[in-house]
Order: structure tokens, then C-alpha cells, then sequence
């Protein structure tokens, strides 16, 4: 009785030990704690960039995203040919300087799309402070470009309302290109991420080609606006998987120019 | 057998005795702490400032101290929770099948249940003194939001204590007639009230997951709306998962207890009863685990859904390499669990003639968890990302990006199945003149099977994601149609059937025991791994994006750190078992009825 004890002892314990040390024999990953930054109006760059470093590789959660595959694109790389972040921000949207584009995006992900990928960035006002978003836009800024950020942005009262309200003004927030012909809004506006039209473009949701012989032009102004309202047929599991940001990304003219367009595909 | 029961009123907790002295003085110092609070005016929203925010535990601090507490603690309710529900159902397969050895299964079950059941207790005070004494701030910060569900909670918790001792102490009492099915219906009465208490815990803890959107840092707690809170978003895919991880931990434990019975028994008698309830508790917690993945997926795509960012951590972030680990226990528990069924083919008269087959399926076994575990398939590709849509429809991603490890699995599973199915086959000699074409459909379904499962999970490397996607769902519907076409088969061949010779309960070779051993442990630090990984995707919120960890523990610790916390749970947890159980097995030898609880327990077929 007492070796069958001792002998089920050393199985559990010999197991359990077993795991233990599996686990411990694979890359030890700590997940930290953003550092809790506050500057003044007389903060270096230096201060700035190091700090937001510092919260890019770790506690900002950035990595999860960016720089892990290709699900994100590479803030630290040249993205194709466009050059590390610091050099590709100020062209991305007319009339933003590299400053307000990287701020924006950390805010307002969602309004302006990178080409090609899909909105799943959180707003980082949910997890980070002003003051750690500000580090991190000094940090993108450094990569390739130069670091404008002050002490003067961190500390401006109101920052986030401005933007707010910029974004319920009645011009649609962020369209995504001024471009009036229909093909180069489809493409600006990453439909083609999901449709297909002549060959060109995913899969996922309905194609477009002939589409105006099956449905009619209000449908797919619906379809636009409304993407969860109605599925269309034989996708009905894939229901809510488009984006329902198209009301806010695209202006009344261009909205009507794609209605048009895809109408008379038939 | 003691009973904690904190009653409703003014934030104090009283208890109820039944026979114990051992949770008097907790009890007191419950009732010490918990009158600190009585003032409502203290529970304000902004009086929560004023309030110190973290305690201090020696040694080994505050968050180690509470992770043990609430982990063992788990552990124990989930035992106490899973019991019940099979000690139910065997209950009812004595009662319809008119087998009264499944009546006493039933009833060791439950006595099992009762003195595991003062122990959840007792953990569960230490945990709530924990969180009152080392984490006071969040603990206020809950309790205004969650009070009434408190209050129903010990309610709860009191009726089921009772209904618990009705069930128990009153089964020999109403064994007959009518009065039987009232002793039934208690035991149905105790499962509600048991998944009734948890479900309420539940929402508890899934709120510091995924709270409500619209909860931000600055909404006062007490604003916060009740029901959304309650009914959060990953609120009802924990309660699924949990019940049916319950009835897998309760059946592994149970099958621990049984070797542990089996292994030092004195008669041929009691070997065969224990062997025979062993092989039953394995059966419960493979059958269950079987369905425990697709609990898993719905709780994935929730959490997606909830959030990507929390999502994408849990797959492919600092967590990544927890799911590794994972599919090594996994692993483990797969070949464990056919291991003793191969082992206990032995005592099956006929089963000679399936053991050539056995070491095939070890390969396949073996090169499944290979797979499995390999980690490459687990990083989610852009096609993959844009496939899930964005935020939406990440249950289809997470199958798609898990594809070639579905295939790995599916073919596990069917292995596994196989191994019962040999086993259930072995000592019988249908007699219907359709057996032989039987068998030629059931083996034709298993290889149509594996075929669709080999070639969807191949084919899926040739098309794009979204197609791919939609794959894993035809797999998963082969193996399902296949078990249970082949287990309807089974069930009308065999019907009348000869037998080529009774099982042969008890002649089984001890190690075939310790592998029930090891499948216990391994669920258990497999329950402890997911409970890490549960709270570890908060990182360092106590309530996501809600309500910051402001403590020194705020960083979330590296697996290796994790695993031996984990470890010390276990072992902890299995030292405190196998006490109550030793005290358990006291008990029985004091009474004359241990001599009909082991009961001749010869059976023709041995399924259950
Ligand atoms: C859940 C995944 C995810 C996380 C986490 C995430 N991002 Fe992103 N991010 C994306 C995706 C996808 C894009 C491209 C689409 C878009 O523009 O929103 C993007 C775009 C960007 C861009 C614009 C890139 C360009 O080339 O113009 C910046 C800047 C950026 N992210 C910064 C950050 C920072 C800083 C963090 C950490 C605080 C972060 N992101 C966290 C997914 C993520
Ligand atoms: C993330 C993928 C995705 C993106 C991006 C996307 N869609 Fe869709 N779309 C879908 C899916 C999936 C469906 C089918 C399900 C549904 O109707 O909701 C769909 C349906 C439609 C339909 C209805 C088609 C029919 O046959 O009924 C139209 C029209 C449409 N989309 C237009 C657009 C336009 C225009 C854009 C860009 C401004 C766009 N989509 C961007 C995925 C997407």
C-alpha cells in the first residue's frame, strides 16, 4: 500500500513537474504596463521618442499588429516603397501634415485606411493616455522623419474635441480620395479588398461584375449604407463582415457616381 | 460538513452550520470585514479614491495569493459542479434501466460531491476575504455594480447546500416507487441551482473581460446598467464552456478516484467495482472533451468580436506560445486517455484480436500532436485578417487560420473514437445476418471520413482563405455524422448479441491506472493554464479599458512564471483531494453499507 502511494506521487508530481518545465522551456514573454507619462510644455524629443519607443515595442500593445505578419503594415519598414512611417505619414492624406495624420490614425483609425487593409485598429484613447499617444506619434516621426512634435501639442486643451467635431461636420470625415470616377473610388475605398470586378480583387463578398442585372440601384445604395440590413443571397453567413463606414467615407457624389456604376454592370 | 452562506442584508455574511466548527472563525472574520463596508455612504463612486486601493500579502504577494485562492477555488466548484450532472444521469440510467448498480454509482458520486463540497466553500471564503483585504478598490468597484447578484448568489448557494444533504442523506430513504422520483427530481434541483450559482459568478468575471461599451474609465459604478453588465458579451460562451469543462474535470477526478480505489483494494470484489467506475469516469470526461472545442471556438469569436486587439493578444500576442503548451496537454490527454483503453482491452475477452491495430493509431495519435503543436499555423496571414473582415466574423478566421491543426485534431478525435468503438466491439458476437455489411458501412464511414478530412485540410492550402474557411466546417460534420452513424449501427447490430465472455472487471494491470492519474492532472493544469490565459488578456486592467491595475503586479507574468503558480494550484488542489477522500473512504469502512456499495459489478456490455 505504501509503494502505491508513493509510486502514484510520483506520478502526479512527475507530471505536473513536466509541464512546469515545458512551459519554461519556451521564449518567457512578459506583457508590461504602459508607463504612465505626463510632460510638460518643455519636453525634448529625445524624451518624447524614447518614451514612445519604449511603449511601440511593449505595453502599447502596437506589435500585436504591427510588424507580427502582414495583417498591419510595418510602421519600422518601408511598406512596399513607401519608406518607414516617419517618411510615408505626410503624404497620406492631403492637408495633414505627418504630425496630425499619425495623431489621427492612433484616434480615428478607421477614417482613413491604409490601401488594402482592414479596419481593425482600436481606438488608442481607450488604452492610452494623450500623453502616451503624443510619445508614440513622436516615435512613429522618428522613424525617417523628424520629430515635430512639442510640448505645446501634448499640453493643447482640447485636442480631441477638435478632431471630434471635425469628424460630425457635414463634410463626410476623411473620404478617402476626391476622385470622381467610380473604378478609382472603389479601389480608394478598398471595396475591391472584397469584391471582385473583371478579374481584379478578392472574393469575399458578391461579385461585381453583372450585379446591376441582379439587383437595383437603390438595393445597392442600401447595400453601401447599410451593409447588415439585408445579406445578399448565398452570403447571408457572411453578413456584417462588410464595413459599415462607407456613410461617413464617402461623399454624397461619389456614393451616387458607385450606385450608378455598379447598376449598369450587367 | 460545513455550508458558507453569506445572507442577504446588510452586506454581512452569515453562516450556516451544519455540523463544523472549521468555519467559525472565518466566518467571524467575514463578518469582521464585511461590517466595515455597512455604510452605503463608503460605497459612493467617489468616496473609492479615499480608499486604500491594494493590500499587501507576505511572502508572495498580493496577486499570487489570490490567484491561488480563486484557482483552487475553481477548481473545487468545478468538480462540485460536474458531479451532479452525471451522478443525475446514472441516477436515471438505474432508474429506467432498472441496473441498481448504477443507483449506487450515482450515490458514491454524490458522497464524493459532499465532501468535496465544504472545501469549495471554505476556498471560496478565502478568496472573498482575499479580494476584500488585498484588492479592497476593485473589490468596492464590483460590488456596487454587482450587489443584488451577490445577495441572489448566497441564496443560491445556501438552497443548494441543502438540497445537496436532501439528495444525499435521503437516498436510501426514498429508493422506491414515487418517492424515488422525488429524489431524483432533488438531484435535478441541485444542478439548477448549481449552474444558477455559477452562471451568476460567471458575470462577475466576464465583466472584468468584456464589460459593456459604453463603461469608461469615468462612469461611476453605480451608473453602470445592471443587465448589460450581468449579460455581457462573453458572459453565455463562459458558462457553456464551463459547464461542459465541468463535466470533463468531475469525470477525470472521479476516474482518479476510482484508480486510486482500485490500486489499493484489498478484494477482487472492490477491484472490479473501482476498475469498472474508473473506466466510466474516463468515458464521461472524453466523450465531453470532445465537445469541449467548439465551446472553445464560440468563446474565441467572442472575444474577437468584443474586441481584435484582445483577441489577436490572446492568439497571437505574448500569449501565443500558451496555446503550444495547450496542445501538448491535449496531446497528452489523447494518448492517455487511449492508452488505458487499449490497456483495458486485456480484460475483454475476444479484444485480442483488435490489439495489432493499436500501434497504428499511436501514429497517428503521435503525429497529430505533432502537428498540433506546431506553432506556424497559429500567426493569422493578411488574407486570413481580411477574410475575417475586420472586425467581424472572426469565428470563421479562427477556424481558417487553424486549419491544418482542425485536420490534426479531427483525426484524433476519430482515432479516439475508433479506440471506444474496438473496445465497446470487442467481447461481442453480433448475430443479425446484416453484421458483416455493418461492419463494412462503419469502416467505409470512417475512412470516407478521414478522407474528407485529409482532403479539405489539403486542398485548403491551394485556395484562397475565404474558401478555406468553410472547410473546417465539413470537416467538423464528417467526423459528427460519422460518430453518430457509426454508433447507430453499432447500437442495432449488437443488438442480442453473443458474447464472447464477460469483461472481466478488475483484471486490469495497475498501469493502467496511472494513466487515469495522469489524465487527471493534466486536466487539472489544463484548467489552470486557461484560467491564465482567461485573466491574462486582461493584462493590465482589472476591468478591460475600464478600470486600471495600478498595483506592482499590473505587468502580466511570462508563461514559465504562470506554469509554476499553476503547478503549485494543482498540487495543492490533488494533496487536499486525495485528504478528503482518505477521510471519505474512513468514513465508509465505519459502516456496514461500504459492503454492498462494492457491488458485483459483471456486465455484458460496459458502456454505460
Ligand atoms: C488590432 C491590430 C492593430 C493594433 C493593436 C494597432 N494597429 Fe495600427 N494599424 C492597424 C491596421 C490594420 C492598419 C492599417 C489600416 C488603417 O490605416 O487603419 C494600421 C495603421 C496604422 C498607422 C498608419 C500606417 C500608415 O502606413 O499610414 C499607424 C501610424 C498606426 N497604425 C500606429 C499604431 C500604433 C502606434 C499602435 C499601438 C499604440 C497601433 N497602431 C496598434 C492595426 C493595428
Ligand atoms: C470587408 C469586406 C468588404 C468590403 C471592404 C466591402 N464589401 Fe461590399 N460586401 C461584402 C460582403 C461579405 C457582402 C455580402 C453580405 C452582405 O450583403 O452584407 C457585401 C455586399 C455588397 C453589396 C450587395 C451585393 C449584392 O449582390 O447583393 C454591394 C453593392 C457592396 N457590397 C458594395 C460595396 C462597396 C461599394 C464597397 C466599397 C465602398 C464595399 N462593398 C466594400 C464585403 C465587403
Amino acid at each position: 500500500m505504501l509503494t502505491e502511494n508513493l509510486k502514484i506521487i510520483g506520478v502526479v508530481v512527475g507530471t505536473i513537474g513536466l509541464f512546469t518545465l515545458v512551459a519554461n522551456s519556451i521564449p518567457q514573454v512578459q506583457s508590461e504596463v504602459p508607463q504612465d507619462l505626463s510632460f510638460g510644455t518643455d519636453v525634448t524629443a529625445a524624451e518624447l521618442t524614447a518614451s514612445g519607443g519604449l511603449l511601440f515595442g511593449s505595453a502599447g500593445g502596437c506589435t500585436a499588429c504591427h510588424g507580427l505578419g502582414t495583417r498591419a503594415p510595418n510602421l519600422l519598414t518601408s511598406n512596399g516603397s513607401e519608406g518607414p512611417i516617419g517618411a510615408r505619414c505626410g503624404d497620406r492624406v492631403t492637408g495633414e501634415s505627418c504630425k496630425e495624420y499619425l495623431y489621427r490614425a492612433m484616434i480615428e483609425p478607421n477614417v482613413f485606411l491604409v490601401e488594402g487593409y482592414s479596419p481593425i485598429m482600436p481606438d488608442m484613447r481607450r488604452s492610452l493616455s494623450n500623453d502616451q499617444i503624443w510619445a508614440l506619434v513622436a516615435y512613429l516621426e522618428a522613424q525617417g522623419g523628424e520629430v515635430t512634435v512639442t510640448g505645446a501639442d501634448i499640453n493643447q486643451e482640447g485636442e480631441g474635441e477638435a478632431q471630434t467635431t471635425m469628424a460630425a461636420a457635414p463634410v463626410p470625415a476623411g473620404p478617402t480620395s476626391d476622385a470622381t470616377d467610380p473604378l478609382e473610388i472603389l479601389r480608394a475605398n478598398a471595396c475591391l479588398g472584397c469584391h471582385v470586378l473583371s478579374g481584379e480583387g478578392a472574393p469575399i463578398g458578391p461579385g461585381f461584375d453583372g450585379i446591376g442585372g441582379r439587383v437595383s440601384a437603390d438595393y445597392i445604395r442600401e447595400s453601401i449604407l447599410k451593409p447588415s440590413v439585408a445579406a445578399a443571397e448565398g452570403y447571408e453567413a457572411f453578413a456584417g463582415l462588410m464595413p459599415a463606414i462607407y456613410a461617413n467615407q464617402l461623399t454624397a457624389g461619389q456614393l451616387e457616381n458607385v450606385v450608378m456604376f455598379l447598376a449598369e454592370l450587367r | 460538513m460545513a455550508t458558507l452562506a453569506a445572507a442577504t442584508g446588510k452586506r454581512k455574511i452569515k453562516l450556516n452550520q451544519n455540523c463544523g466548527r472549521s468555519l467559525f472563525w472565518p466566518a467571524l472574520a467575514v463578518f469582521g470585514i464585511a461590517s466595515q463596508f455597512a455604510s452605503p455612504d463608503l460605497l459612493l463612486a467617489q468616496s473609492l479614491e479615499g480608499v486604500r486601493q491594494y493590500g499587501e500579502f507576505p511572502l508572495v504577494g498580493s496577486r499570487v495569493a489570490i490567484w491561488v485562492a480563486a484557482q483552487v477555488h475553481l477548481l473545487f466548484a468545478a468538480f462540485v459542479l460536474g458531479v451532479p450532472m452525471f451522478a443525475v444521469v446514472a441516477e436515471a440510467v438505474g432508474i429506467f434501466g432498472g441496473d441498481s448498480k448504477y443507483d449506487k454509482l450515482a450515490k458514491e458520486f454524490t458522497r464524493l460531491l459532499l465532501v468535496a463540497y465544504s472545501a469549495t466553500a471554505i476556498w471560496g471564503a478565502i478568496l472573498s476575504f482575499l479580494l476584500v483585504t488585498l484588492y479592497p478598490g476593485l473589490w468596492l468597484y464590483l460590488t456596487e455594480i454587482f450587489q443584488v447578484s451577490m445577495w441572489i448568489y448566497v441564496c443560491l448557494f445556501f438552497f443548494e447546500s441543502f438540497t445537496l444533504y436532501l439528495y444525499y442523506y435521503g437516498w436510501d430513504l426514498w429508493n422506491t416507487g414515487r418517492a424515488k422520483w422525488v429524489h431524483w427530481t432533488l438531484g435535478i434541483l441541485l444542478n439548477i441551482w448549481g449552474t444558477a450559482v455559477m452562471f451568476i459568478a460567471n458575470s462577475w468575471l466576464t465583466y472584468m473581460m468584456s464589460p459593456p461599451a459604453d463603461v469608461t474609465p469615468d462612469t461611476a459604478p453605480g451608473m453602470v446598467q445592471f443587465w448589460s453588465a450581468f449579460a455581457n458579451a462573453t458572459w453565455m460562451p463562459i458558462n457553456i464552456h464551463r459547464i461542459i469543462a465541468n463535466v470533463v474535470f468531475g469525470g477525470a477526478i472521479v476516474g482518479a478516484y476510482a484508480a486510486y480505489r482500485f490500486l489499493v483494494a484489498r478484494t477482487d470484489e472492490e477491484r472490479a467495482h473501482y476498475d469498472w467506475m474508473g473506466y466510466i469516469g474516463n468515458l464521461i470526461a472524453m466523450g465531453a472533451l470532445i465537445i469541449l472545442p467548439f465551446a472553445g471556438y464560440y468563446l474565441g469569436r467572442e472575444i474577437y468580436e468584443f474586441n481584435q486587439q484582445m483577441g489577436i493578444t490572446m492568439m497571437g500576442g505574448f500569449m501565443s506560445w500558451l496555446w503550444i503548451i495547450q496542445a501538448f496537454l491535449i496531446g497528452v490527454l489523447f494518448l492517455a486517455g487511449n492508452y488505458y483503453l487499449w490497456v483495458g482491452m486485456g480484460r475483454i475477452p475476444g479484444a485480442e484480436r483488435f490489439m495489432p491495430y493499436t500501434k497504428y493509431m499511436l501514429v497517428v495519435l503521435v503525429l497529430g500532436v505533432m502537428v498540433w503543436a506546431t506553432p506556424n499555423t497559429m500567426i493569422a496571414d493578411r488574407e486570413e485578417i481580411a477574410a475575417m473582415g475586420g472586425t467581424h466574423h472572426p469565428f470563421l478566421g479562427v477556424l481558417g487560420v487553424m486549419s491544418a491543426k482542425n485536420t490534426a485534431v479531427n483525426l484524433m478525435i476519430l482515432t479516439t473514437f475508433l479506440s471506444f468503438l474496438l473496445y465497446r466491439r470487442a467481447n461481442s458476437r453480433p448475430t443479425v445476418d446484416w453484421a458483416r455489411t455493418g461492419t463494412i458501412v462503419q469502416g467505409a464511414l470512417f475512412v470516407l471520413a478521414s478522407l474528407i478530412v485529409v482532403f479539405y485540410g489539403v486542398y485548403g492550402y491551394f485556395v484562397p482563405a475565404i474558401v478555406r474557411i468553410g472547410f473546417s466546417v465539413y470537416q467538423v460534420l464528417a467526423v459528427l455524422a460519422t460518430i453518430i452513424g457509426v454508433i447507430t449501427i453499432d447500437v442495432f447490430m449488437l443488438r442480442g448479441a453473443e458474447s464472447r465472455g464477460d469483461i472481466r472487471w478488475g483484471q486490469m494491470p495497475p498501469r493502467s491506472q496511472y494513466a487515469l492519474f495522469i489524465l487527471a492532472v493534466t486536466f487539472t493544469w489544463l484548467m489552470g493554464l486557461m484560467g491564465f490565459a482567461r485573466s491574462g488578456i486582461r493584462q493590465h486592467w482589472h476591468v478591460w479599458e475600464v478600470v486600471r491595475d495600478t498595483s506592482e503586479y499590473a505587468a502580466t507574468p511570462a508563461l514559465g512564471y504562470a506554469a509554476i503558480v499553476i503547478s503549485c494550484c494543482v498540487l495543492i488542489f490533488f494533496t487536499l483531494v486525495s485528504f478528503i477522500f482518505w477521510l471519505g473512504g474512513l468514513a465508509e469502512k465505519g459502516t456496514k453499507a461500504s459492503a454492498d456499495s462494492v457491488a458485483a459489478t459483471s456486465s455484458t456490455q460496459g458502456v454505460s
